[in-house]
């Protein structure tokens, strides 16, 4: 098991562990994940499909309507939220949905460094990103 | 940021979820943005209105806001809805769509929101001039900025909401008098007419400003709703949330980086949004919402002629200014137009009523209709627009 630290900027307090689901590609919460599904359904999105639900998402930073924070908001109160986020840059969407939904955050975060399926242990106090990888 | 003892005690929660959550948004925007503490708000407008462009998420957080008993602190106006409920055309809009947009407004109702329903709030009750407020609507954020002279950030639906409940905004951007000065110097060489050729202009300038504040020289009488026109473009295709202008020769910082606008740019905005020849299924004014003067114009325009049975007209404003304008709104009315009160093309469900083609004098419809609904669009000046609504 390799192990690297990362270290961002602290945006939205609290802690968590969980899996990497990361895109190199920013996402747009309104009209980009269904709050009643908790499934990516932005178009031609590299995680068009993919579940938000209890990953820690990591992506460069949001795009679209600023409205898209209240979808955190929904997705959190269904239980189909992420556990935590990680960005390159944090932008209003963002931190807006992340401070309604409660949801740990932290930015200036090296998101290359990190694959899909690494076990990342966020601490949003801290800003530091622990990333445990298989062999 | 530094926190008075009374802000703190909301971001702790002492005053329940519903102030704790919008004071937490505000200071994290806050530090975001690098400010050091919050300011008094005189207003705030609020977008996210519309159930078509916010959906079932923003219901989920208005409730919970309703819920823990949030009040706004200060004057406070949202933007238009999907629907005209007066209208019968509307009232048959599926059934769920109406329930969710009455619910929509009426949870910012309960908040003691002044459900003005309109993109241009400053006819309704104009800000003070050097006041700060904290709106949302780009359009409205570039008109109070650079013509009202009151002082805003770009807001979105949520840090406006915050604000209305907090009646604060963190002091950052445009709260501060250096970050209003000019960065670029824009010499409008291009021929301007119509109020549709400053919105071709706008889209133009949105595209190469980014989020910079333009100094716009050649504006040669440029009336109000050409500028209306020319800002709600400019925040269309990009983040600028404001202008200034003067004459040729004027007095500006010589180190400004300087752009010249050509009369091909604006053709080419033209070919860009006029992806339609054919007739129209509706004509559209109204974008932003109309001024009364622009009521009284498209009247003026109709006196003595029908619309065709083939098109609708919509003529697009708030409630407030339509009483105001009943004499106007009248003669529209039996012409056979309809003066549509709290919703627009761009918020409502253009698909529903078999609307494939949109003719408009607003650059910002031209834009977004093609983007959010799929529909052809057309621009032309508010003359052409009714001339080809009429018979």
């Amino acid at each position: 098991m390799a192990e690297i630290i990362l270290r961002g900027r602290p945006i939205v307090s609290g802690r968590a562990r969980g899996v990497a689901l990361v895109s190199s590609k920013p996402l747009s919460f309104l009209g980009g994940v269904d709050p009643k599904t908790g499934i990516i359904v932005e178009r031609g999105h590299d995680l068009h499909g993919k579940s938000v639900r209890d990953v820690i998402l990591c992506f460069p930073h949001g795009h679209g309507s600023t409205v898209g924070s209240f979808v955190l908001f929904s997705l959190a109160k269904n239980g189909l939220a992420p556990k935590a986020i990680v960005n390159l840059v944090a932008d209003p969407v963002v931190v807006v949905g992340a401070v309604i939904a409660n949801i740990p955050m932290i930015d200036g975060v090296d998101i290359t460094k990190i694959r899909c399926g690494d076990i990342l242990e966020v601490d949003g106090e801290t800003g530091l990103v622990k990333v445990c990888r298989e062999g | 940021m530094y926190l008075t003892k009374d802000e703190e005690r909301i971001y702790d929660g002492e005053m329940g979820w519903a102030y704790q959550v919008s004071m937490r948004i505000l200071v994290k925007l806050g530090e975001l943005y690098g400010a050091r503490r919050l300011i008094p708000v005189e207003s705030a407008h609020i977008s996210g209105v519309s159930y078509k462009t916010v959906g079932d998420a923003a219901i989920d957080f208005l409730k919970a806001l309703v819920e823990s008993g949030g009040k706004v602190r200060v004057k406070a106006t949202i933007n238009p809805s999907g629907v005209d409920y007066n209208y019968a055309f509307f009232r048959a809009l599926p059934e769920d769509l109406l329930e969710r947009q009455r619910e929509i407004i009426d949870l910012y109702e309960m908040m003691g929101v002044d459900a003005v329903l309109t993109c241009t709030p400053y006819y309704v009750e104009p800000p003070s001039c050097g006041a700060h407020v904290a709106w949302a609507e780009s359009s409205a954020v570039v008109y109070a900025n650079s013509i009202i002279g009151a002082w805003t950030n770009r807001e979105g639906g949520p840090s406006a909401l915050a604000s209305a409940l907090i009646g604060k905004t963190p002091d950052y951007g445009l709260h501060q008098p250096e970050n209003r000065q000019p960065t670029i110097l824009v010499r409008v060489e291009a021929n301007l007419g119509s109020e549709a050729d400053y919105g071709a202009l706008g889209i133009h300038l949105g595209k190469i400003l980014g989020d910079r504040i333009p100094l716009i020289q050649g504006l040669h009488g440029a009336n109000e709703t050409c500028l209306k026109q020319m800002g709600a473009a400019m925040a269309t295709s990009g983040m600028t949330p404001m202008f200034h202008m003067n004459e040729y020769g004027a007095e500006h910082n010589k180190s400004l980086e300087k752009i010249a606008v050509e009369d091909r740019d604006l053709v080419r905005v033209y070919e860009e949004l006029s992806t339609s020849d054919e007739k129209p299924d509706l004509v559209f004014i109204g974008c932003p919402h109309c001024s009364f003067d622009e009521i009284k114009l498209v009247s003026k325009l109709i006196e003595g002629r029908r619309i065709r049975e083939d098109i609708r007209l919509w003529v697009c404003t708030s409630r407030f200014i339509r009483g105001k304008a009943e004499d106007y709104v009248r003669l529209i009315e039996s012409a056979g137009g309809r003066v549509v009160c709290g919703t627009c093309a761009v918020v409502t469900w253009l698909k529903n009523f078999g609307i494939k083609t949109v003719m408009t004098n607003s650059a910002k419809t031209a834009y977004y209709v093609q983007l959010l609904d799929g529909v052809k669009a057309s621009l032309s000046p508010i003359s052409e627009c009714i001339n080809v609504a009429c018979e």
